[in-house]
């Protein structure tokens, strides 16, 4: 019988049977009708030749046989009673795996890792990239929209719109049911020492109407608190909020709480899980669009088309497409451009600048804002995959080795009478047992793995349970099942093919040469995997390791850093200066500062450039991009970054004295490539200005970016210029990090109203820098290590199996007086000879793949010889271990005991 | 099998009913009694099928999935369940005539040996 009948008549075998168990009556209707139907053409025959219409029915009934007892070997016929034959089948299974422990453990658990590593992996690509918002009805209905327009033959995408647009927009577009906008702002939340910056949704009020979710207590804002006219300064809280902040206390509905730069009364409170439309992004507290405007921005912001800060979600109308929707919107977009030029004539026509819209699935931007690299995570998957493959591979491996094992047992129930695809079927439940179990062992490592890739790749406030989650869930099932059906399908069908005669009378050493050749195939193919998946691991942490020794050119652990958010409060800009010096003052008071000094920016965080001059050199500050910094005396000691040469700043620079620019080595090699920089003459501003003198060389720093840097930087006196925003540098004596909130504590008092101060780690700005690095280099590591473990498992089980197998050759050996160490040696040279097969091939694919790893990596090749070399090692190092263990076990044999075995 | 059959009549061997089944149904689809019916007309009545063993056959090969079966109008216009063969089905008619015919060459030529 060909494999597609064999699979045919399982298809048809178990589609009849449900359709017998599922739809018993009416099953049984039928078999009435079609007998009674065979009954009446019977006697209407006997009629037809004479017979009287009584004695024909009798005789028809007579020549039918029981009615009943035929029904009743219709219904085994059909196999009603499958239940119990699936139970006995099942309960088969059961017993079989229960007589092998061992073999059980080792199915399930490797199966189990494999399905584990891919349900938690499933978890954070889903959340990151697929997932529809919690609490949204028909997500595929709701878009993003986007707008653009041509400008001096550019296509403008303009990323956020006005508000004006978002209501010229919901007016004249007709395909749509529902439109909101909203923006996720980061907004101090709280007053004074309590005070902490959170994401909060800023909406419109019919946001929440694109969700089907209703407020634990109190309520949603409606229009009238979003009213542009007269809007109501009132806020909704995020359950996690209002747990962990409020104590889920239901007095707090009326309370003030101030949200940025409003004060705000608290309405509602959200569900648990409703965090917007960003899962990456959870908001914690929600407030209304108007409101927020009216409390920083003049009243025309909301009218007119000059502040670009919201994001537009649309419901299309059922049966309205995607497209249908945009073209719909794209002449909303029209008739909305002509109001804004009727403002604005500068603006050109519609002909020219052709506004249209183009309207995105709501996942469009998942995972730009969460993730650095969204391709590093896809990476993730893929090795994951490679896991579960490796996995299969093994478990395929044990159960062709156990289908060998029962080939006489299999032969012996053929030959008693069980039918091919019954028996086919069996095994096949017996492997869905056993991947079954593997993807509850899964969820249960998922579950365990899940924390881990959250703190990597997902906030705290988001959660990536496995349990409870029906998607994950499905997942992990789905896997183990198409697993199971994966490794058992071969096996199982070479199970129902076998030559009954020839196993019967073959023993059990006998034979299986085909299937040996499919498990080394498979056995080199793990090793190669494995293989692949270590260089990969190699590579990322050679990069990790580069990256992370890259010259800064300031220290950052020993570094926070103090920024001041003043909301509401209103100050001067020499006000601001003085705030932001008292501040400095009362760091250096504490005993832990070593010191602390007024900057500008941050570096790594924004980069500021001025326009400058120099004398001699045309159009200098069109060299390059040189960021500009400004620093207190003590600025370059705070950062730990070395004047070269010259001076930095100190007492005798003050405003009204000289001004002083320090360089980087960089930017004096730029502008005075043959010449000395010390004391040459800058002008900042245009021409006219006086000279800033150079006093100073410092070190090149990384300013924008950690590997991407040209090194050009210039400092300014800060006491010289005294800007009104600014940063405050301060080096402990020690790791900042623990120090935080300490300096925190002891600056806020110093604060105006409801200003507060926000203290930082310098490592936290760094961090986000290294965290593609990292994360390649952990999840390869994770996995590789994972992989090679699979693949040991796998290497030792088949060459336990064929010392097993060989027990009598070998004893034999022993018994005729070849020396121990000729049978470790053939035993160990098997293991070496599969991981030197799986090292070539899985070196020459992971150099053919080295091409697409190549750009995510730094400062190393995709080819590095040193991983290459040091992957190999290990490898072969793992085979021998792996086969070490059955060659000692060879050794050791009793010839005796040995030659008797069967 | 257990009715008691026409004595002048022949007794199926184990397994051949599902033969005539699938060989009566290679034609054409045919519903329970026509098959019964069909197969007595051309064996000239010496082969009887007994008419109660016929159905719990057909169920069995539907299951097999060598014959599926579909409700339809009769030819005198009443509502019958019709079977027809599947392609496995019709693979498998020709495997197993092929492995009669082998069987009744075998058996006749050690018959008729002298």
């Amino acid at each position: 019988m060909s494999v597609g009948d064999l699979l045919a008549g399982i298809a048809s075998d178990i589609r009849y049977r449900l359709r017998a168990i599922f739809h018993r009556t009416e099953v049984e209707r039928e078999l009435d009708e079609e007998l009674r139907y065979h009954l009446e053409r019977e006697s209407e025959k006997h009629a037809r030749r004479g017979v009287a219409a009584a004695a024909a029915t009798r005789r028809a009934r007579l020549e039918f046989g029981g009615v009943d007892r035929v029904k009743e070997e219709v219904r085994d016929a059909r196999g009603v009673r499958i239940v119990e034959t699936m139970l006995r089948d099942l309960r088969y299974a059961i017993r079989g795996l229960r007589a092998h422990p061992g073999f059980t453990l080792a199915v399930v658990a490797t199966l189990g890792l494999g399905i584990g590593a891919n349900t938690a992996m499933f978890g954070v690509v889903d959340r990151l990239m697929f997932r529809p918002p919690a609490f949204m009805p028909d997500p595929a209905s709701v878009n993003r929209v986007d707008l653009e327009y041509t400008f001096h033959h550019d296509e403008i995408e303009m990323g956020s719109i006005q508000y004006q647009r978002y209501l010229d927009l919901a007016r004249d577009a007709h395909t749509i049911t529902q439109s909101a906008v909203f923006q996720n702002r980061q907004l101090a939340i709280g007053t004074g020492d309590d005070a902490r910056v959170m994401g909060v949704a800023v909406v419109s009020a019919s946001y929440f109407n694109l969700f089907d979710a209703h407020p634990v207590i109190g309520r949603f804002f409606n229009e009238a608190d979003d009213s542009r006219t007269s809007p109501t300064p009132v806020v909704v809280l995020g359950n996690t909020l209002w747990r962990t902040r409020f104590g889920s206390r239901r007095d707090i509905l009326g309370k003030q709480l101030q949200v940025g730069s409003l004060n705000a009364t608290i309405i509602g409170v959200a569900p648990d899980g409703f965090v917007g439309i960003e899962p990456s992004e959870p908001a914690v507290a929600f407030i209304p669009a108007t409101a927020f405007a009216a409390a920083d921005f003049p009243r025309e912001a909301l009218k007119d088309y000059g502040w670009q800060w919201l994001y537009m979600l649309i419901r299309r109308k059922p049966d309205v497409g995607a497209a249908a929707a945009a073209a719909d919107l794209s002449h909303a977009f029209e008739l909305s451009w002509e109001s804004e030029r009727a403002m604005d004539p500068q603006r050109e026509s519609v002909k020219i600048a052709r506004p249209h819209a183009t309207v995105l699935p709501i996942q469009a931007y998942r995972a730009v804002g969460g993730v650095r690299s969204p391709s590093i995570v896809l990476w993730i998957l893929g090795v994951a995959g490679i896991v579960l493959l490796i996995a299969c591979a093994n478990v395929a491996n044990l159960l062709l080795g156990r289908a060998f094992g029962r080939r006489r047992e299999i032969a012996v129930r053929l030959a008693l009478g069980v039918s091919r695809s019954h028996l086919v079927l069996q095994l096949l439940i017996e492997t869905l047992l056993l991947a079954l179990l593997a993807g509850l062992a899964g969820v249960a490592i998922g579950e365990a793995g899940q924390s881990i890739l959250r703190s990597l790749f997902l906030p705290d406030t988001t959660s990536t349970a496995v349990l409870g989650d029906s998607r994950s869930l499905l997942f992990a099932i789905s896997v183990a099942l198409l697993a199971g059906i994966l490794t058992g399908l071969a096996p199982a069908l070479q199970s129902g093919r076998s030559e009954l005669t020839s196993a019967l009378k073959s023993g059990v050493r006998e034979g299986g040469g085909r299937r040996t050749r499919t498990r080394n195939t498979l056995l080199v193919a793990q090793a190669a995997l494995s293989v692949i998946l270590l260089v990969g691991a190699g590579l990322f942490v050679r990069s990790l390791y580069k990256v992370a020794s890259i010259k800064l050119g300031y220290d950052v652990d020993p570094v926070l850093y103090v920024e001041t958010d003043l909301r509401d409060t209103k100050l001067s800009d020499s006000a601001q200066y003085q705030l932001s010096t008292r501040l400095a003052e009362e760091a250096r008071a504490l005993p832990e500062v070593r010191s602390a000094a007024l900057a500008m920016t941050v570096p790594l965080y924004g980069m500021m450039m001025w326009s400058f001059s120099v004398p001699g050199v045309d159009s200098a500050d069109q060299l390059g991009h040189f960021a500009l910094q400004m620093g207190e005396r003590d600025y370059f000691r705070t950062m730990g970054t070395r004047i070269l040469r010259g001076r930095g700043f100190d007492s005798t620079d003050r405003p009204h004295s000289e001004k002083v620019v320090v360089i980087s080595e960089g930017m004096a090699k730029k502008l005075w490539p043959q010449a000395d920089a010390l004391g040459k003459c800058i002008k900042f501003g245009d021409d006219t200005m006086p000279c800033t003198n150079v006093i100073g060389i410092a070190e090149n720093v990384k300013m924008n970016d950690v590997v991407v840097d040209e090194g050009l930087q210039y400092y300014l006196s800060i006491e010289q210029r005294q800007p009104s925003g600014t940063t405050l540098f301060v080096r402990m004596n020690d790791d900042a990090e623990h120090y935080t909130e300490m300096v925190r504590k002891r600056l806020q008092p110093l604060m105006p109203g409801t200003s507060f101060v926000i203290v930082t780690p310098m490592r936290r700005i760094l961090d986000p820098h290294l965290s593609s690095w990292r994360m390649g280099a952990t999840m390869f590591l994770v996995f590789g290590v994972l992989a090679l473990v699979l693949a040991a498992i796998g290497l030792y089980s088949v060459i336990a199996y064929n010392v097993a197998q060989r027990t009598q050759e070998l004893g034999l050996r022993i018994a005729l007086g070849a020396p121990a160490r000729d049978v470790l040696r053939m035993i160990l040279g098997e293991g070496l000879r599969f991981g030197l097969a799986g090292i070539v091939v899985g070196a020459l694919i992971a150099l053919a793949a080295g091409h697409w790893v190549q750009p995510l990596l730094y400062g190393v090749s995709a080819h590095d010889p040193l991983v290459f070399v040091a992957v190999a090692a290990v490898l072969a190092i793992v085979a021998i271990a792996a086969s070490a263990i059955p060659a000692l076990h060879a050794v050791r044999l009793d010839p005796s005991i040995a030659l008797r075995a069967e | 099998m257990t009715d008691a059959p026409d004595t002048a009549k022949l007794e199926l061997p184990q397994g051949t009913l599902d033969l005539l089944i699938l060989k009566a149904l290679s034609l054409e689809a045919q519903h329970g009694w026509a098959i019964s019916e069909r197969i007595r007309q051309v064996s000239s009545a010496a082969l009887q099928i007994p008419q109660g063993s016929l159905y719990p056959a057909l169920h069995r090969l539907e299951r097999r999935g060598w014959i599926k079966a579909k409700w339809g109008e009769s030819d005198n216009n009443r509502r019958a369940k019709f079977y027809e063969l599947t392609r496995t089905g019709r693979h498998q008619l020709e495997t197993e005539t092929a492995a009669w015919r082998r069987l009744t060459i075998a058996v006749r030529l050690v018959l008729e040996m002298q």
